[in-house]
């Protein structure tokens, strides 16, 4: 098991109002899987999906994050029994340290979020280079230059666009940067790739590409994903659809047989994709497409 | 300085560098910003160079005129001067001492103009030897590259090789006060005015300090006008009226003499370049009857001699003048001897003191009831003063203006800091997405904040360092520029007649320099330290979603 989310509340508070935006989610992902988290806006999967990244914290036991006692009587039952957790291989995320969240999120997960969020004065390699640039010293960087640049152009070839690495992101289609911030996302080699509505800002058939690439990259490197969409369609792509309502799992099948390990054998493009055992963090073992994308940790 | 990663500070991360320097180049904000420190610290650097550059003038000026300490007996004068600055100069910490006559003069100028001067009788040897007269001699021919910087090609005419024979005559007339006559093949004793006396110099329109002669005009009785045409100081002559004061300051009679132009001199400091010139001390002691002379006494009876008395000459028959039957000599006088240390570093109340102790020997050594016999410091008309003394109202003036205006251009330069402060908060607020991909990607807060202060730090530093080369150029320039504003605008800012010197003088000081630029460098590090405190406290959940 890779993730494991136990009883995961998360409260915001609106002006005076505290509004319940997580009531309680337990969820598993396994090595490898492909889980999506299908609902509607609102539901809170895109919250889920910042919590599980360690960019936001979970409400404490007994009082949500930032929010007064009297905002916990306001939100009558939104904090009880078991407090929040998100375990990450073995690791308690909500239990860490700020120093220590900022090196899982730059080790261990990477974002592709629905407005791809290039830096414009980037150019592409800039832009796929600076995960790099964030985890490693200047140091370690400049030691390592040829390196990290050499996996960054072959991650922007097996995305397309080993044509466009000094072009900036203004010069590039949505598609492009959605392709980018991929690259960027799988620079690091993380064990869990997080997508925010991946498709969300493109039109179907760059979407369907996208998707694909996807599958392509999960194929080819065994990655566990944990996608965010309202779009059945694209929910339908991954091993398992996670679906949320108002800030409850109300549907989370068990994983498919032979679904987890039908990723390293590039059977998972779809629902009902054959199984195989993966290959975190190698190429292909066979079926998949021939280009691997391939992180450097 | 702070990393992000590997459990501990990451030193120096390169994306810090990255966008600094796509955020210099891409936008024009920081450039905005880049802009106000300049300004800033260039109007400081300036101010101070100018300011700065006026004391450091006003001190050396005033040691330059009248050397490191003074020994002052105004009209009267005091005798035995020889022997004060045999003792003086006997003195180690003592390097040289002279003597020297101040008397005030009316001059009447050749277009008949009449003003008021200090004329100083010096002795040319040994007065270069604490004064460096000869420097200051204006009119002397110059080799290429010995002229003034500044100099336009073709402007200053003493590098003219075709002046040369001429000017070096009137250079030797200047170090002897004295102009050389052709006909007789004598020099004749003459005038050293200051280059600013009369107004027959012009000072260049192009600042660089150099003086050309300029046509002067004279009404004629019967209605005409004379053109006195390139007034050079060998072909014109000006008349003096001295007046000599008896020992009791009681005025003798009107003296008046015509004299040449031996040459004319530039200190720099416009009060003693218009209302001064030197004369040969012995002739100034003649005029002011302070040379040697016979004093009769009175007999022991008592009974004055009879200055009218005659007697028959029994060798010649003839009735002759009776020689008064007690006389004394009166020995020649100066009212100030001049004094130079040693040490150029030495304290000058160091060298006050030594010479305050030699007055006290010398006094006692002289004890004749002679004409300007000599009196003890602080008892009498002798004053000892340093060069320090004789300047300090204005010096004091002057160091207290510095720091007001220093002051002054220094709250005003705090506007820089706001000016950062308000364009980097504008800034994180553009780039608030920014800052959330990088959250999110594992920057720390700290890291993100030191993006923002390193930002701080290169536009401090572009700024300071172009404001400081700013500043250079127009310190380096100033009298040029001046002179151009008062062409194409009218504007004269600098009017030597208050400001006391001819050009307006400018010093960047190093230490003055670096401590601007530094301050320039804070000031905008200061503008940034909020914002990137805002920047680091963003939340990355709502900067991502930031539109």
């Amino acid at each position: 098991m890779l993730l494991e989310v136990s009883n995961l509340r998360k409260t915001y508070r609106l002006g005076r109002v505290d509004v319940p935006v997580l009531r309680g989610v337990s969820l598993s992902v396994h090595k490898g899987e492909w889980v999506a988290l299908l609902g509607a806006s609102g539901s809170g999967k895109s919250t889920l999906l910042h919590l599980v990244g360690g960019l936001d914290r979970p409400d404490r036991a007994g009082r949500p994050a930032g929010i007064t006692a009297q905002g916990v009587a306001a939100a009558q039952g939104v904090v009880k029994g078991e407090p929040s957790r998100i375990v990450f291989d073995g690791r308690d995320v909500t239990a860490m340290g700020q120093r220590a969240l900022d090196k899982y999120r730059s080790n261990d997960v990477g974002f592709v979020f629905q407005f791809y969020h290039l830096l414009p004065e980037l150019t592409v390699m800039q832009n796929v280079l600076l995960a790099a640039m964030v985890r490693h010293g200047r140091v370690a960087y400049t030691t390592r230059r040829g390196e990290l640049q050499a996996s960054a152009r072959r991650l922007l070839d097996s995305v397309g666009l080993s044509h466009r690495l000094q072009h900036r992101p203004v010069e590039l289609s949505g598609g492009e940067r959605q392709r980018v911030a991929i690259a960027r996302a799988l620079l690091n080699s993380p064990a869990l790739l997080l997508a925010d509505e991946p498709t969300g800002n493109l039109d179907k058939t760059t979407g369907g590409t996208i998707m694909s690439m996807l599958a392509d990259i999960r194929r080819a490197t065994g990655h566990t994903m944990l996608m965010v969409t309202h779009d059945p369609e694209v929910a339908a792509r991954a091993d398992r659809v996670v679906t949320l309502v108002d800030g409850r799992v109300v549907s989370s099948p068990t994983p498919r047989a032979g679904a987890v390990a039908g990723a390293a054998t590039g059977g998972s493009g779809g629902p009902t994709g054959p199984a195989a055992p993966p290959t975190p963090g190698g190429p292909a073992s066979g079926g998949g497409p021939a280009r691997s994308p391939i992180g450097v940790r | 300085m702070v990393g992000d990663q590997g459990g501990g500070p990451i030193p120096f991360p390169v994306y810090h560098a990255l966008l600094t320097r796509k955020y210099l180049t891409s936008k024009i904000m920081p450039l905005l910003a880049a802009l106000a420190v300049l300004l800033c610290t260039a109007m400081v650097l300036i101010t101070w160079s100018v300011m700065g550059g006026f004391l450091s003038m006003l001190l050396d000026s005033g040691r330059k005129m009248v050397g490191d300490v003074s020994i002052v007996w105004p009209n009267t004068g005091f005798a035995h001067y020889a022997d004060l600055i045999q003792r003086l100069e006997a003195d180690p910490a003592i390097e040289a001492a002279c003597p020297m006559i101040e008397t005030f003069a009316v001059l009447v100028l050749p277009d008949d103009r009449v003003q008021m001067i200090s004329l100083k009788g010096i002795d040319g040897p040994s007065f270069s030897r604490v004064i460096d007269f000869d420097a200051q001699l204006y009119w002397r021919p110059l080799a290429e590259g010995e002229g003034l910087p500044k100099a336009v090609d073709g402007e200053d005419l003493r590098e003219d090789k075709a002046n040369w024979p001429t000017l070096e005559q009137i250079l030797e007339g200047g170090r002897r006060l004295a102009q050389y006559d052709p006909a007789t093949g004598e020099w004749v004793p003459a005038l050293v005015l200051g280059i600013e006396t009369g107004d027959f110099n012009q000072r260049s329109k192009t600042g660089s300090g150099v003086y050309t002669p300029r046509a002067q005009l004279r009404a004629r009785g019967d209605g005409g006008i004379d053109v006195i045409s390139d007034f050079m100081p060998r072909s014109g002559s000006v008349t003096i009226h001295l007046m000599p004061l008896d020992p009791g300051g009681r005025a003798i009679e009107i003296v008046t003499r015509r004299l040449p132009i031996a040459n004319e001199f530039k200190s720099g400091v416009y009060d003693v370049d218009r209302q001064s010139a030197f004369i040969n001390m012995q002739r100034l002691q003649d005029l002011l009857g302070m040379s040697q002379a016979l004093r009769v006494v009175p007999d022991e009876t008592g009974v004055p001699h009879n200055p009218f008395e005659t007697m028959i000459d029994p060798a010649t028959g003839r009735e002759v003048h009776v020689p008064p039957a007690n006389t004394v000599v009166d020995p020649p006088r100066v009212t100030t001897v001049l004094i130079r240390a040693a040490d150029p570093d030495a304290p000058s109340t160091e060298i006050k003191r030594r010479a305050e102790a030699i007055y006290a020997q010398f006094v006692a050594a002289h004890t004749d009831p002679v004409t300007g016999a000599c009196d003890v410091p602080g008892t009498g008309s002798i004053l000892i003063n340093t060069w320090e003394d004789q300047n300090r109202t204005l010096v004091a003036a002057v160091r207290k203006e510095t720091a007001l205006v220093l002051f002054i251009f220094g709250f005003i330069s705090l506007t820089a800091v706001f000016l950062v402060l308000a364009i980097f908060w504008s800034m994180i607020a553009e780039k608030t997405r920014d800052i959330g991909v990088l959250r999110a990607l594992g920057a720390s807060r700290a890291g993100v904040a030191w993006l923002w202060m390193r930002y701080g730090l290169a536009i401090g530093v572009v700024g300071s360092l172009l404001g400081g080369a700013a500043a250079l150029l127009v310190v380096r320039n100033i009298n040029q520029i001046h002179e151009w504003m008062g062409r194409a605008l009218g504007l004269y800012i600098w009017d030597p007649a208050v400001y006391v010197f001819t050009e307006i003088p400018a010093k960047v000081d190093p230490v003055h320099a670096g401590f601007v630029l530094a301050a320039g460098i804070g000031s905008s590090l200061l503008g940034a330290l909020i914002p990137a405190w805002r920047a680091a406290r963003l939340d990355p959940v709502k900067a991502l979603r930031f539109e």
